[in-house]
């Protein structure tokens, strides 16, 4: 089980009877074996109830359930993908940006506001992201895509970090994130620096960051 | 000190001195950071007027503090170059930061710039420290010696340092009048002692049309 990477740009997953795999729809690019897709219409665990959250919350980029027994080659728009480990912690990432995770991950939907509260959401329009986020939760791997790849940065409560917020791609851990302006008078005439607005995140955990300021 | 944190991106660990960057290009960063624009490239009022006319536009921003500062600028590939008292010449567009102490300023390139497509003129860097520039694709850094000169296409051309004479080639035949030209009519010689960095990669030019 798990994600191998093949290359930067693509990974294969297996999978076996009784594992299943959540996928962005359309993301396989070639599969060995036995393997059945279906759109996944909930997107993973939760119900009706979290479905209705998701499609609210503008985070419902369409999944697909990969069951069966074989392996699959996931990849998509030539971005580099990451794969992550994750041992009972929390990984907060865009929904868009999620390539494939495992089955035993717990999806669910975050409000980006109830973080640090109308900053927030500032943080989510700055970001480009909306005001919700993807958190995935348990034991397992995730694959992330990032424009230019990534690289990871250890957040411990002495050592803050600042992420451009449109180079930021995830976090886990117990961080707390929070937008932070620098604005000053240059900035109002148009004599900024370009980093005007920054994403400070506190508390001990890890930030992934891409390699560019583009969105996917 | 500059350091590669991966091929696409650049740390630079500073402790209380200063690096100009290219705008925006910040990633991350932890510590305590200052930016500011230096508007015409930090070089005062004569550097803001000879770069609006010479149309080679630098927007940089210097960054000040303690800590570890992650620079990225479009997934390009960045090269470090250090300089020993010698001069780099850099597209304005390719150079992503130097030490603050670096001297920056504008260069005239000759028909060299005007094949690129890059404009007449490029920026020059000079004095003691490092410099990081950008290359589409890892770049290969090519050495020039008074034996052996090195031909370049406009269009794969990033910079060059030391003691070098350039000059512009045209390989135009009535071949390439006829529109049978093998795409290479325009190219740069290099002659003396320095250093080339030449990107896997072609910018549009008009060289690369005839």
């Amino acid at each position: 089980m798990g994600f191998r990477e093949i290359n930067p740009k693509m990974v294969e997953a297996t999978v076996a009877p009784g594992q299943r795999l959540f996928s962005q729809r359309g993301a396989m690019l070639a599969y060995r074996g036995d393997v059945t897709f279906t759109p996944s219409v909930t997107g993973g665990q939760g119900g009706v109830m979290s479905m209705i959250g998701r499609r609210i919350a503008d985070e419902d980029t369409p999944l697909m359930t990969v069951e069966g027994s074989g392996t699959v080659l996931f990849g998509h728009g030539g971005h580099h993908v990451q794969v992550i480990r994750l041992s009972g912690d929390t990984l907060y990432v865009e929904a868009d940006r999620l390539l494939a995770f495992e089955g035993t991950l717990e999806q669910r939907t975050v409000f980006l506001g109830s973080q640090g509260g109308v900053m927030g959401m500032v943080r989510g329009q700055v970001g480009g992201q909306g005001l919700f986020t993807t958190a995935l939760s348990g034991h397992g791997a995730v694959a992330v895509m990032a424009h230019g790849g990534v690289f990871e940065i250890p957040v411990t409560p002495q050592r803050p970090v600042h992420v451009d917020p449109q180079a930021y791609v995830a976090h886990h851990g117990d961080v707390r994130n929070r937008l932070s302006t620098a604005l000053g008078w240059r900035d109002m005439v148009g004599r900024g620096s370009g980093e005007a607005f920054q994403l400070e995140l506190s508390g001990s955990g890890a930030v992934y960051v891409q390699a560019s300021e583009e969105k996917l | 000190m500059f350091r590669l944190q991966s091929s696409k991106v650049l740390a630079v660990e500073m402790t209380g001195d200063a690096v100009k960057a290219k705008n925006g290009s910040m990633v991350a960063y932890d510590g305590e950071m200052a930016f500011r624009k230096l508007s015409g490239g930090g070089e005062g009022i004569r550097g803001m007027v000879t770069r609006r006319l010479t149309g080679e536009q630098m927007t940089m921003m210097e960054v000040k503090g303690q800590g570890t500062c992650w620079f990225a600028d479009r997934a390009a590939e960045i090269n470090l170059v250090s300089l020993q008292g010698d001069r780099l010449y850099v597209e304005a567009s390719n150079l992503l930061a130097a030490d603050a102490s670096l001297r920056t300023g504008t260069g005239f390139t000759g028909m060299r710039g005007a094949s690129q497509g890059n404009g007449l003129f490029t920026t020059t860097v000079e004095g003691h420290g490092q410099a990081a520039i950008m290359s589409d694709g890892p770049a290969v850094v090519l050495r020039v010696s008074a034996r052996y000169p090195l031909t370049v296409d406009p269009g794969a051309y990033v910079a060059h340092q030391g003691d070098l004479r350039q000059s512009f080639q045209s390989g135009v035949t009535f071949r390439t009048a006829l529109g049978e030209g093998g795409g290479e009519a325009f190219q740069i010689r290099f002659e003396g002692e320095g250093l080339v960095y030449v990107q896997p990669s072609e910018r549009n030019t008009i060289a690369g049309d005839v």
